[in-house]
């Protein structure tokens, strides 16, 4: 079941999901979950759009990797959209940005999702 | 071996994981959530994508895992060492790295294929006193960057924290009341947040070359002004780390403004200037235990007759403590040497205070410092600011100076 309390939608066959702040809880791994429920239905793109969180912490960093490595398992994409400075800055310390392309807004990630197709 | 220095950036992440960390572990949270996202914080600090807490159980000597994430089937695992080597790395007491070459791996091999399924690069063993409570260990960087120094001298700050949550835990269960004796592990877990700190405040001032330790100085004085005021000790120890850092700001501003001996053009004035709101802007989004922190950095330059920047506040609008920092930042400004002029003798120092009572400070603030230093003189016992004077002062020139001060 895909979980109700994470603020997504689905466009075409990409998934488009809200981090805001819950990312930085332990509730932020309901993403994973709702990751989770798209790869079991064999979907396999993602955008994650950053454009609601303040700045990210720890526990942030750590769901945000353990998504990344469950949609390369699957061999899925995923795109990030939407990052303040502040966290462009932390990405960019973690080698987020090294692995995964960073976009402006989520609709540029959106198309080029599915410009990629 | 080359080693990075850490980043700003990295730093503050780390310092502002150190906060959250040890508030999870304070907080009424049920223990099974606390560990986890103690688990997901240090995972998080070392962008590690596999991480694992076992726990020691020392009746059946095994360790057993209590939480773990980025690992498929955990449960049911248990490992065993033998009491040789349980010894030895209670004697250790250091992360260990799975690829290094420490002679502490030969007691690591019954265990070491365990290990490798879990993708396990560093191990640290979990200890409290001289009691093992348990084990944690991640994989590699996710950023494919080795592990440095630095990043074990956090994770032993970050394993410390954990140890003592486990430790408080099997207490607990145990319903034993071992108060004061935990009171004394935290100390030296809040020594080492200490010591995180301290390194920063080193970086700051190595900013500028003439202001070796002015950092700790600052944070000295405040704190031995504080005690003479009668803060909570509490207080006390909030204006230690604010001293620490009030001039953290000035990592942004250009080393050649903050070395220049011949007068500054107005831009880099303005530079200088934006030290402690840059300074502010960077503490207010790090959680610590005392809420004053980013505030006293801010206002630590205004002058209570409202000249001073960068809010231009006047006497009571400026808050105590930043008060008290703007008064010690300039008495030791003045007691030591800078490249223009050499230090001037402490006399000297609090006549010039003195003559800027109720311009640029509050006159009780600077009658209550003499009256400190005058309490170090007389008791001798742990002096926090005529330790760095490097002059013997008399009590009745002391005494002398506290005449005739003005009136606020
Ligand atoms: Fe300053």
């Amino acid at each position: 079941m895909i979980n109700q309390h994470i603020n997504y939608k689905e466009i075409d066959n990409i998934v488009v999901l809200h981090a805001e702040n819950y990312i930085n809880k332990m509730e932020g791994e309901n993403l994973e979950k709702v990751c989770d429920a798209f790869l079991a239905k064999r979907t396999y793109k993602f955008v994650i759009d950053f454009s609601g969180t303040d700045i990210i912490n720890s526990i942030g960093i750590s769901i945000l990797i353990g998504i990344i490595e469950k949609i390369k398992e699957k061999k899925g994409l995923v795109l990030f959209s939407g990052l303040k400075k502040v966290n462009h800055d932390i990405f960019d310390m973690v080698g987020l940005s090294k692995h995964i392309p960073l976009l402006k807004t989520e609709e540029e990630a959106v198309n080029r999702m599915k410009s990629g197709q | 071996m080359m080693e990075k220095d850490p980043t700003v950036e990295r730093f503050l992440f780390n310092l502002n994981t150190l906060g959250e960390l040890g508030e999870e572990i304070c907080s009424p949270k049920d223990f099974n959530s606390v560990i986890k996202s103690a688990l997901y914080m240090v995972m998080g600090s070392f962008f590690a994508s596999k991480g694992i807490i076992f726990k020691y159980d020392p009746l059946q000597k095994i360790f057993f895992p209590v939480v773990s994430k980025g690992i498929d089937n955990m449960a049911g695992i248990t490992l065993r060492l033998s009491d040789e080597a349980i010894g030895a790395f209670v004697g250790y007491n250091k992360p260990l790295d799975l690829k290094g070459s420490s002679p502490m791996l030969s007691y690591f091999s019954p265990v070491r294929t365990e290990f490798a399924k879990f993708g396990a690069r560093i191990v640290v063993f979990l200890i409290v006193g001289n009691e093992l409570i348990g084990a944690l260990s991640i994989n590699d960087k996710f950023s494919g960057e080795g592990y440095t120094d630095y990043d074990f001298q956090l994770l032993s700050i970050m394993s410390q924290h954990l140890s003592y949550s486990l430790h408080n835990h099997s207490l607990l269960v145990k319903l034993m009341h071992k108060y004061t004796e935990n009171k004394e592990l935290y100390e030296n877990l809040r020594q080492a947040y200490y010591n995180t700190i301290h390194s920063f405040a080193a970086a700051i001032d190595a900013k500028d070359s003439y202001t070796k330790d002015h950092s700790h100085r600052v944070s000295a004085y405040c704190s031995a002004l504080a005690r003479e005021m009668g803060w909570a000790e509490e207080d006390i120890e909030g204006i230690r780390v604010a001293g620490l850092l009030h001039d953290i700001g000035k990592l942004a501003v250009d080393k050649t403004i903050i070395n220049k001996s011949s007068p500054l053009t107005k831009f880099e004035l303005g530079e200088l200037y934006s030290h402690p709101v840059v300074g502010y802007e960077i503490l207010s989004k790090i959680k610590f235990p005392w809420e004053s922190i980013p505030m006293m950095t801010r206002n630590h330059h205004e002058k209570v007759d409202g000249n001073g920047y960068p809010d231009k506040l006047k006497k009571s609008e400026i808050p105590i403590g930043a008060r008290m920092m703007s008064l010690v930042d300039a008495f030791d400004a003045m007691t030591t040497n800078r490249p223009y002029r050499s230090r001037r003798s402490f006399a000297e120092a609090i006549n010039e205070l003195k003559n800027h009572c109720n311009e640029q400070f509050d006159t009780d603030i600077a009658h209550t410092f003499i009256t400190a230093v005058r309490k170090e003189v007389l008791e001798l016992n742990s002096p926090s600011i005529i330790l760095h004077l490097h002059e013997l002062l008399d009590i009745t020139a002391i005494d002398k100076l506290l005449e005739h001060f003005p009136k606020t």
